[in-house]
């Protein structure tokens, strides 16, 4: 993170920044808005604005939460005689809004306010409690986590100032530490910003520290943060906001040496004897002559042509191996025109690359209209080139890269270890958090009335002009989890693949962000008329993705001109009256503590039901020892395996089970499965537990919890009988307290406890995915906070297998389209028929001899297909000691999301 | 539902072979110009093309010795299972004519003359390709790996095998119950496990006479001098064959088999009725169990039977198709898991090699992941496996068997298959 460095200018400091905005709101014609010198002539806008704080809590708390608050004052120019009209009147919305903010800036905001204290350089010493939990929970040692307290600079940029305090700390309570605080020492340590951590690391022991603190009066306490951009950018922001035609070209000429590329041809009237590179439309890396794919593409122009003659089926992936390292080629075709993706195996193995090749060109089609738009149109040349720079570069290294894109090209380690297997981040879904029901509730509510955009309430008069804008659709997210989607389906996924692929989602987890705008033109699937689509009727008019952010937050809006608003405009840019609609949408829900909740939410592991493995000890009777034993006896009746069970009381599950639900089903079945399979009602969906419900059925009840939601949903707002209030902007308002909301989201969230999907007393899961493709929405737990090399290793195992077995999914659900079709005309594999669960066995053991007091480690990982009422599948990784039953994993699963 | 089979000299582009399966038109001659025209295009590039997948199909090539490509095409299977496919029809070739033949191309017409006698094998070797259809014959075949038999008169005949090994001063020898081997010496399975295949192909195919002696180049062991094969039938549908060098001549060889079996006919006979199950009666699996697959993957063999139970025997519409999902669920389902395993112990031996810094934390490589089990649900039918070293037992059950009652019978009939001495397995 960076170094906190002080402005030599004030006029641009925070204060002042937020001051003026304060001032701003009653002339507010005479300021723009802080990105309007961002936005580029085709009316694009892409503007970041990173706090330089210099350590970055992981968890943004109360305190902190206020950013948006105050720019809530802010309501400036227009261009419009529409939002003339409603200024007039926009002070009793956001009055609504912020009603307690003014307080709340006063005692808890750290980054703006000055502390004026007059006890004049007062030394106290306070004893502090270290934080067992905390030191105990692995986690890396940080002020935060030790002693509860947030710091940030004092305008020195090295003194170290109490900035605020973690929810619960036992430090909060100490009276005597107040923000503001100058933290000279902590047990005679002498500290200051560089050495903070260092002198920490040496009290993780210590069960209690005794912190000096002074109290530093009439000085100008916050860092001001500088407002010179290069230094408060990290590489991955400059990168994202500068597009420096000079460097793109040193990095294409460095990426031509790996076995990458993309490549979109014109196959039409190809002739041998034509220019070089005759039919390329795009290309990348440049220059062509380096570019593998652009030197082989008659190979796979060729192929292309070939194997649909002769199979009559488009062809997907061709592998081959470039310099002795084995690479994959993805196809589409668009008519007469190829598109081609390259990539190393290491880096994306035939499953991956269809996928990512596929969101792409998802993404592409959503920024550009169409493919075909987009890489014949000339102009957006220079931006696919920054795109793919970065798209190559990070899929090179892995992830998103720290350093500078040519740094990370350099220190690639080419000999990659074992390849890291994908599941979850490329697919065609969005991580859903699904938060308790009333953060929800707060949120659709919020979201809700950013889309109605009923600004009557501001204007008793009827407004005489046509507004500029319909919403169709928003979609809030945190730390790249999406919170609530209003979209339909497509346009959610859309939005997704976007934000994921533009290294939206990376940002709002890493870096500090204060403000972010991005404003474009896009063609969200549902409106595409060259996509079809299920709505027949598409108004005329253009949309525009609005995405604004703040901290960890996300909102995303699809914006449509035309149609029943104001016809739009070419290169339209972004409205400012829209930006500081949703960025104050935006503000009233971190207020509300949205944000806070859904950093606690996924810190403290809340609802993802998850356990880090670890390696049993080994006994000396264990039980899959037992498990065999008993196994061995088998072939003799039941009734014995019945005693044996009784005998053996640790061994409770398979068998106990089995003896005692199962005795009578396992003869029965014996009996019935003499009738071969015909009769046979699908007892499989017990896979481990042995509950013999069928697998479908429980599809059912997770409709019936949404719907009892979605009623539930209704009858608050019904509830709720101040919506009309709202409408008419009355004074009720006022009893709106966001503090005590926020106050009542926390404790709602206190006394909760996640419900365990397993079986058992203990929890035995390590992973889950619940995956809807259709709604393009993806359940499983939150990034892990403890970082275990069994865990990963597990984990990726689990995405191998999980690859294999969305594949033999993925057959299961073309057949069942297909069934309708000509029988004859099948070529696929009918063995693969109507597969619906599909689970392996692995076993982990340490290879090192040293680790012999270790046992094996053996986990499942078990997918399971439902087709009602849409395909929905589930997938879990658990440690295979209590048989655990899928269909009910999937079942409370299901109920989570409803 | 087709497959086809190229094989085109390297530098001259000149078709040497092509072979097809199923229902299907053979290859026009300028897709297959084309489909070795972008192969040698790619080398020309410095890039070597190695597959293209489509929905159902895939192709693969593969290049030998710089001499012969092998272009294979096929649907519905996986490209795991074409490679190998590819590998074992060349190593029929090799088999046939020698290494030296096909790395030289003196005279290509030549080769392709002596190629010929290899069609019926890499014929037979097509039919390994699963494709999920009822109708095949061989839907017992598997990729790369040979099918044994396993009767409870194995071990008297092991004792009777060894001697006529003795006798014709040999060492590899075996016996063949409808071309599967019921026992053979221990050289023979030191054998590579595709030669162990071919030669049990070999004793099968075109059966006119009985006995049979042709030269064969062991792809693995000695591709460039031939030994001889010879195969004599003692009764209808049992073979014993032998690798040896120019002596004894065959009559002598003829003479040993009718002297050293001919105590054990009897032995013979009752081991022949042991046929469609592959099993011997003694061994009763359960009631809900389909058919039963049995891997070992050391020495590359496996036994399947289709209908282990009597109980179920009279349901014989659909026993095929039975082998065939089993097929389609060891290639789909295990044989990625075994081959993965190979994979990631290569690091691991390297590892070894130069210790790492002490570390705290546990490195990614000091963790082993093996797979145990796996398992499919259909809505027809269920299908476990479960590996136990070099063992593999996939076992097809009926849908209504719960699963944890199927991984409880998998791995009890793993160990009755596996521990029976008379078996020899």
């Amino acid at each position: 993170m960076q170094r906190n460095k002080i402005s030599s200018n004030p006029a641009y400091s925070c204060d002042n920044w937020s001051d003026s905005n304060c001032s701003s709101c009653s002339d507010s014609e005479s300021s723009i808005p802080e990105w309007e010198s961002c936005v580029n002539p085709s009316g694009e806008l892409l503007f970041i604005e990173c706090d330089p704080v210099v350590s970055y809590s992981s968890n943004r708390l109360d305190a902190e939460n206020n950013d948006f608050s105050t720019k809530n004052e802010l309501r400036h120019s227009t261009r419009t005689k529409f939002l003339k009209i409603l200024r007039r009147r926009d002070s009793k919305r956001r009055s609504k809004r912020t009603v307690k903010n003014s307080d709340l800036i006063s005692t808890q905001d750290t980054t703006k306010v000055k502390f004026q204290d007059n006890e004049d350089g007062e030394i106290r010493e306070v004893t502090v409690k270290i934080n067992q939990e905390r030191k105990a929970s692995g986690k890396e040692a940080s002020i935060e986590h030790l002693l509860g307290i947030t710091v940030s600079t004092l305008s020195d940029g090295n003194r170290v100032m109490v900035a605020g305090f973690a929810p619960d700390a036992e430090a909060a309570k100490q009276k005597s530490i107040k923000i503001g605080d100058w933290l000279k020492c902590i047990d005679d340590f002498e500290i200051s910003f560089h050495n903070l951590n260092e002198v920490l690391q040496q009290f993780t022991t210590k069960n209690q520290v005794v912190l000096k603190l002074q109290r530093v009066a009439g000085v100008d306490v916050t860092k001001n943060p500088p407002i010179n951009e290069l230094s408060n950018q990290s590489n991955f922001v400059h990168e994202l906001l500068n597009v420096n035609s000079e460097d793109d070209l040193s990095l294409s000429e460095m990426l031509c040496e790996y076995p990458i590329g993309i490549v979109y041809i014109n196959t039409d009237n190809l002739s041998e004897s034509g220019p070089e590179f005759e039919g390329i439309v795009y290309g990348y890396p440049h220059p062509y002559e380096k570019n593998w794919l652009c030197n082989c593409r008659g190979v796979f122009i060729t192929l292309n042509h070939l194997l649909h003659d002769l199979t009559h089926s488009s062809v997907h992936t061709s592998s081959m191996l470039c310099n002795n390292k084995l690479t994959h080629i993805g196809y589409k075709r668009f008519g007469s025109k190829l598109f081609l993706l390259m990539l190393p195996d290491n880096c994306a193995n035939i499953k991956e690359i269809c996928l990512i090749r596929d969101e792409l060109l998802r993404m592409l089609e959503f920024m550009f209209q169409s493919i075909d738009h987009c890489f014949e149109a000339g102009e957006f040349r220079n931006q696919l080139d920054h795109f793919f720079a970065r798209f190559f570069v990070r899929v090179l290294a892995g992830d998103w890269h720290k350093m500078n894109q040519k740094d990370t090209l350099l220190n690639l380690n080419d000999s990659n270890e074992c390849s890291v297997f994908k599941f979850e981040s490329v697919l065609p879904v969005a991580a859903h958090l699904p938060l308790p029901e009333e953060a929800q509730l707060q949120i659709d509510d919020a979201l809700t009335e950013l889309e109605a955009s009923d600004y009557r309430e501001w204007n008793e008069d009827p407004l005489d002009c046509r507004r500029l804008f319909t919403i169709i659709g928003s979609a809030l997210y945190h730390s790249g989890h999406l919170l609530s989607s209003h979209f339909v389906h497509g346009d959610l996924i859309d939005v997704h693949m976007f934000c994921r692929q533009q290294g939206l989602f990376h940002l709002s987890r890493t870096e500090p962000v204060r403000s972010l705008v991005l404003w474009r033109e896009v063609y969200p699937v549902s409106c595409n008329p060259g996509v079809p689509s299920e709505v027949n009727f598409i108004p005329e008019g253009r949309r525009y993705l609005l995405v604004v952010g703040s901290g960890k937050d996300l909102l995303a809006v699809i914006m449509e001109a035309g149609g029943c608003t104001e016809p739009a405009e070419d290169n339209m840019g972004p409205d400012a009256f829209y930006v500081e609609e949703v960025q104050a949408t935006l503000a009233h829900l971190q207020d509300i503590g949205i944000s806070n909740l859904a950093s606690r939410w996924i810190n403290e592991n809340f609802g993802s039901h998850v356990i880090a493995p670890e390696f049993p000890i080994k006994r000396k009777t264990d039980f899959l020892s037992n498990i065999s034993f008993v196994k061995s006896n088998l072939s003799s009746s039941p009734k014995d395996i019945g005693t044996q069970v009784q005998k053996k009381p640790e061994i409770t599950s398979i068998l106990k089970r089995r003896s005692s639900d199962h005795g009578p089903l396992f003869s029965s079945s014996l009996a019935s499965l003499v009738d071969d399979n015909v009769e046979i009602q699908s007892e499989d969906s017990s896979s481990q537990g042995g509950y013999s419900d069928k697998g479908d059925v429980s599809d059912e009840p997770v409709l019936g919890r949404r719907a009892i939601r979605e009623k539930k949903n209704m009858e608050c707002y019904d509830d709720e009988s101040d919506i009309e209030d709202y409408r008419d902007g009355s004074q009720s308002n006022s009893s709106y307290d966001l503090s005590e909301l926020r106050q009542a989201l926390l404790v709602d969230m206190a006394d909760k406890r996640p419900d365990r999907l397993t079986f058992g007393n203990e929890n035995v899961l390590y992973h889950y995915v619940q995956l809807d493709e259709k709604e393009g929405i993806l359940l499983c737990p939150s990034d892990a906070q403890v970082y275990s090399t069994a865990l990963d290793i597990i984990l990726n195992s689990f995405r191998k297998c999980a690859q294999g077995i969305h594949d033999i999914f993925q057959n299961t659900l073309r057949l069942k389209e297909m069934l309708a079709q000509d029988v004859t005309k099948w070529v696929f594999n009918k063995s693969l028929v109507a597969v619906k669960e599909y689970g392996t066995l692995f076993e982990c053991s340490l290879a090192d001899d040293a680790n012999k007091k270790y046992d094996k480690l053996t986990f499942w990982v078990i997918g399971r297909l439902y087709y009602i009422p849409h395909p929905r599948e589930v997938y879990v990784c658990y440690q295979d000691s209590i048989p655990q039953n899928i269909v009910e994993i999937s079942f409370k699963l299901g109920t989570m999301t409803a | 539902m087709s497959a086809h089979l190229l094989c085109i000299t390297s530098n001259a582009g000149l078709p040497v072979f092509t072979r097809k399966k199923g229902s299907t038109e053979s290859l026009p001659f300028s897709i297959m110009g084309s489909l070795n025209g972008v192969h040698m295009y790619a080398k020309s590039q410095r890039v070597k093309l190695l597959n293209s997948l489509m929905d159902d199909h895939c192709v693969a090539w593969k290049e030998f010795h710089d001499s012969v490509i092998l272009i294979g095409i096929s649907s519905g299977c996986t490209i795991q299972v074409l490679n190998k496919l590819l590998d074992s029809t060349f190593n029929a070739m090799v088999l046939t004519v020698g290494i030296e033949k096909i790395k030289t191309q003196r005279n290509t017409e030549r080769l392709k003359r002596d190629l010929r006698m290899s069609y019926s094998l890499i014929d037979r070797l097509m039919e390994s390709l699963d494709y999920g259809v009822a109708t095949n014959k061989y839907s017992s075949d598997i990729i790369s790996m040979t099918e044994t038999i396993l009767c409870s008169e194995n071990h008297l005949l092991q004792v009777a095998l060894e001697a006529y090994t003795e006798c014709v001063d040999s060492e590899y020898s075996c016996i063949l119950i409808h071309g599967k081997i019921a026992v053979a010496t221990e050289s023979w399975w030191s054998l590579h496990a595709d030669e162990i295949k071919l030669l049990s192909y070999l004793a099968t195919v075109d059966n006119m006479t009985s006995s049979k002696d042709v030269p064969v180049f062991l792809p693995y062991r000695c591709p460039n001098v031939a030994y001889r094969f010879v195969a004599c039938m003692l009764i209808p549908h049992v073979q014993v064959c032998c690798l040896c060098g120019p002596t004894p001549l065959i009559k002598d060889i003829e003479y040993s088999a009718s002297q050293c079996f001919k105590s054990a006919l009897e032995v013979i006979e009752t081991a022949l009725r042991c046929h469609p199950r592959n099993l011997p009666n003694s061994i009763q699996l359960e009631s809900g169990v389909l058919g039963i697959l049995l891997i070992n993957t050391k020495f590359g063999k496996y036994v399947v039977s289709r209908s282990p139970s009597t109980s179920s025997s009279k349901h014989t519409s659909n026993v095929s198709h039975r082998l065939d999902l089993l097929r389609t669920f060891f290639y789909r389902a295990v044989l990625s898991l075994i081959n993965c395993e190979a994979e990631e112990n290569k690091p691991e031996a390297e590892k070894t090699k130069k210790p790492d810094k002490v570390n705290k934390q546990l490195s990614k490589k000091d963790i082993l992941t093996v797979c145990k089990e796996t398992y499919w649900c259909s809505e027809y039918y269920k299908c476990h496996a479960l590996i136990s070293e070099c063992n593999i037992l996939c076992v097809l059950y009926t849908a209504s068997i719960p699963t944890h009652t199927a991984r409880l019978i998998t791995s009890e009939s793993l160990r009755i298959l596996t521990t029976d001495k008379q078996l020899c397995w």
